[in-house]
């Protein structure tokens, strides 16, 4: 029977030198949820997000993609799937213009890379023009990447992963770095995305007013294991996790 | 600099190559011959280094199989040239689809290390085989065909056949496949995230690459008269490294005008004296030293200074539509 | 083929690798450290095996001139190494990898040349001291004793490094540089003199590994260019920066260079190759590096 669960993740472990980063991990996603997963630094966080993104090998476990196992599939092939990731530190095509970075997803997705001879800018111009605006990059379109502002490094970031027109997108601490407003505008293009597209979105956050804003549900990192799951308002009274943060016997 | 106007100036330097030969001598058109193929090979080289950036210490290889293809059919079986050259582009191609297979799988030092130590192989091959390919003796006697026997002639040949290879070039360069080049080069773990499979896109780029620097390496037989396996060997393979440095890795033209300033260089100082490694070595170590960025860049900083002695420091501000 | 035949070639395989070790240890060394790739280490050595031909040539009429030049090439290469490493080296540390192998290269070319200038295009021989002239007996096989002074020599030059990279408190410095440059200038040690250290230290063991090649056979120029590349084959094969990673990798290239010249005379930098391009596709790292990836 084919369950409804756009990403479903069994037993998943993985160990750096003896280090356990990510400890029997089960997880599981509905299809147009938006939530988020929270932990101290060193958690696992990332660890997780490049176990499922293809970027380390799993010691061992499974991860399933609408009912497909993708377990140590290449990140190129898992991308292929309709899966995207954003970064915590912007990562993006420093000598290309904004325009260039954003048409290099767009192009990837469409798959024309593999053209030899039309001249790329020639192509996928009107959505590129698009995403630029959905994005709010219009201005900055043919300003060098490496150029641009912080804030409006994280904001191609975010449009990079978008440009893949992906059905489920992680996004790793999306507004790191970002003010208050910014912040703000990034997280109503999130739910905005969420909502309209109806695009599944799992997000870390170290911003605990995003996190409780945003989030549908919540589940909780610690050590690489999951310690908490819920609504804001489940995680927020769980005994386990007033510990781990506050460092405090209930 | 817009499209057209880029078009124009281009158009006008071809018609420059057309008449060239009518103003200059023999010596110089022999010179310019050079230019045209050496450029041709810079060029190909630019495509991994600039564009894909991996610098390769043994792309003459892959000119010098390029060059023995077309040599041994000319001298060996006869064959007309304009086959041998789809033949050297062939050869090169296929030996870059085995050996590029393993280069690729490695970055930055070890990339250069691979290719030169495969690029070795090939050479010490070539040295040795003597049976086939006349080994340390070279081959020689490779001659043009009758119609093309002159200088002149040769010249324009060869003008046409790098023209259409650099249109090709430009083509691809400026394509959706050029474009996932450059980012390989920014970022090659994005592009991998994107759905991109990194290393399939740089085998194919380092075998285009090899295919125009095998049809250099063809075009450079029947011109040189003879072939040496010294062409294949890494002493070879700077060349190429030097001429983008020099000329400027970052744009397309770059290459070939570092082309230009080495084999003037060349043709200048082997007037003289003997000692030419000597001399573009220490002129080698002076550029590494004192101009990095290349002559382009020294030409380019020095201009910026002069207009904004003037006045006008706009200018500064305005690099960013010339780096692709 | 009969045992002793093998016997035979496996010790000079020993040798030519030993040989190799003394050229790649530099070269390794330098990298490991100052993460510059020396394309023109092999071109030193050859500076090494003609300058040790000159001191011998003056020297001849003493009975002690060869192993006195082996000496004094030693420690001229250390002091031409820290005059390179001031003028040339120095500027490129933070340049585009392509820049660092470019100047190197542009090297090799100058040296190249230097060479044909100074010593002119003949051949040049060192004879051997009598006690390193007669084969000696190695289990009823005649072994060139020479050969015995070149393994000896590597060995104890791989005692030497290891010593003074694991025990010395200067080796402790430059290993302490290897993963940290701020950290050790922050305790108030001048990294540029670090570096000017390794590098010569470098090129002295290359100009040893030089002289102690002229007595073998005749110095030839553009005998480099073999050498660099097998010297190459060997830090790839050992790792990187790793001491001994380049005494095992040293070793395997010098065995298969000998047995294959049992094989094919020709073809021995042949299978060098193939042997380099396998354990760089199974390990690129090297056998006893570290890997570069997670």
């Amino acid at each position: 029977m084919p369950d409804d669960f756009i990403l479903k993740i069994e037993n998943l472990n993985k160990s750096f030198g003896g280090v356990k980063a990510t400890s029997n991990v089960n997880y599981k996603m509905k299809s147009g949820e938006l939530s988020a997963i929270i932990g101290p630094n060193g958690a696992g966080k990332s660890t997780f997000f490049n176990l499922l993104t293809g970027f380390h090998r799993v010691d061992s476990g499974s991860v399933f993609y609408k009912g497909r196992d993708i377990t140590n599939w290449h990140p190129h092939s898992i991308a292929r799937l309709g899966i995207a990731r954003a970064f915590q530190v912007s990562n993006i095509y420093h000598t290309l213009t904004a325009y260039e970075n954003i048409r290099q997803a767009i192009l990837t997705q469409q798959k024309k890379t593999l053209n030899f001879f039309t001249p790329a800018r020639k192509l996928a111009e009107r959505e590129t023009m698009e995403l630029l605006d959905t994005i709010g990059l219009h201005e900055q379109a043919h300003v060098t990447a490496g150029n641009l502002s912080q804030g409006d490094k994280k904001r191609l970031e975010l449009a990079l992963a978008l440009g893949c027109r992906p059905d489920l997108l992680f996004l790793d601490e999306p507004t790191a770095g970002m003010s208050a407003e910014e912040t703000h505008d990034t997280m109503m293009l999130v739910k905005k995305l969420n909502m309209e597209l109806g695009l599944t979105i799992l997000f870390t956050e170290h911003d605990m007013s995003v996190v409780f804003g945003y989030a549908q549900r919540l589940t909780v990192l610690h050590l690489g294991a999951i310690i908490s799951e819920g609504t804001p308002a489940e995680v927020r009274a769980d005994e386990n996790v007033q510990k781990v943060y506050l460092g405090v016997e209930p | 600099m817009n499209n057209k106007k880029k078009l124009l100036w281009i158009a006008a330097i071809f018609a420059a190559a057309l008449i060239l030969p009518l103003i200059i001598g023999e010596f110089w058109v022999h010179i310019a011959i050079q230019i045209l193929i050496m450029g041709l090979f810079a060029t190909s080289f630019n495509m991994i280094f600039g564009y894909m950036g991996q610098l390769s210490f043994g792309h003459a290889a892959y000119f010098g199989i390029g060059a023995y293809a077309t040599g041994l059919l000319i001298v060996k079986a006869s064959i007309p040239l304009h086959f041998s050259l789809a033949a050297s582009m062939i050869v090169a191609g296929l030996s870059a689809v085995v050996f590029g297979y393993f280069c690729v799988r490695l970055t930055g030092i070890y990339f250069a290390i691979l290719t030169l130590a495969f690029g070795q192989l090939i050479f010490y091959i070539v040295f040795q085989w003597y049976s086939f390919t006349g080994g340390d003796d070279g081959l020689q006697g490779v001659v043009p065909p009758d119609f093309l026997f002159s200088a002149y002639s040769y010249y324009y040949f060869t003008l046409i056949i790098v023209t259409a290879a650099l249109i090709v070039m430009w083509m691809i360069g400026e394509s959706p496949f050029g474009y996932t080049m450059r980012s390989i080069r920014d970022n090659d773990s994005r592009t991998r995230f994107l759905g991109i499979n990194v290393r399939a896109y740089m085998h194919v780029n380092f075998i285009i690459a090899s295919m125009f620097a095998g049809l250099a390496g063809g075009l450079f037989g029947p011109f040189n008269r003879s072939i040496a396996p010294d062409l294949l060997s890494w002493h070879h393979s700077g060349i190429p490294v030097f001429m983008a440095v020099i000329g400027g890795s970052r744009s397309f033209f770059g290459p070939f005008l570092g082309c230009i300033i080495y084999t003037f260089l060349m043709a200048f100082i082997t007037g003289f004296t003997q000692y030419w490694p000597l001399v573009i070595g220490t002129i080698i170590i002076l550029v590494v030293l004192f101009a990095p960025g290349g002559i382009l860049g020294i030409l380019e900083s020095r201009i910026k200074a002069l207009l904004s002695w003037k006045g006008i420091d706009e200018i500064g501000k305005k690099t960013d539509d010339e780096s692709y | 083929m009969d045992i002793s035949l093998i016997i035979a070639q496996f010790m000079s395989g020993i040798s030519h690798g030993m040989m190799l070790f003394l050229i790649a240890a530099g070269l390794s060394l330098i990298f490991g450290v100052m993460n510059i790739l020396n394309f023109a280490h092999a071109s030193l050595w050859l500076v090494g095996a003609y300058l040790s031909y000159t001191f011998w040539y003056i020297l001849q009429d003493y009975s002690i001139a060869m192993w006195l030049s082996i000496v004094l090439t030693t420690l001229s290469m250390g002091v031409i190494g820290m005059i390179i490493e001031i003028v040339l080296i120095r500027r490129i540390y933070n340049r585009d990898l392509s820049e660092q192998l470019l100047l190197t290269y542009g090297l090799i070319l100058v040296i190249g040349d230097g060479i044909k200038i100074i010593w002119g295009v003949d051949n040049k021989l060192i004879p051997r001291p009598e006690i390193v002239a007669t084969p000696i007996d190695f289990f009823g096989i005649p072994f060139d004793s020479y050969f015995i002074f070149v393994i000896l020599t590597g060995l104890s030059v791989t005692f030497f490094l290891w010593w003074f990279l694991k025990k010395t408190r200067y080796g402790h410095i430059i290993r302490a540089a290897v993963y940290s440059r701020e950290m050790v200038s922050a305790l108030g040690i001048p990294i540029p003199r670090i570096y000017t250290g390794v590098f010569a230290m470098g090129i002295a063991i290359a100009g040893l590994a030089g002289a102690i090649q002229a007595p073998i056979g005749s110095i030839t120029l553009g005998m480099d260019m073999s050498v660099v590349v097998q010297a190459f084959c060997v830090v790839v094969i050992g790792g990187f920066g790793s001491l001994l990673g380049t005494f095992v990798g040293a070793l395997i290239v010098g065995e298969v260079y000998a047995f294959s010249i049992l094989l094919w005379p020709q073809g021995a930098l042949i299978f060098i190759f193939l042997v380099t391009a396998f354990i760089l596709i199974v390990r690129p790292w090297g056998l006893f590096g570290t890997p570069m990836r997670k």
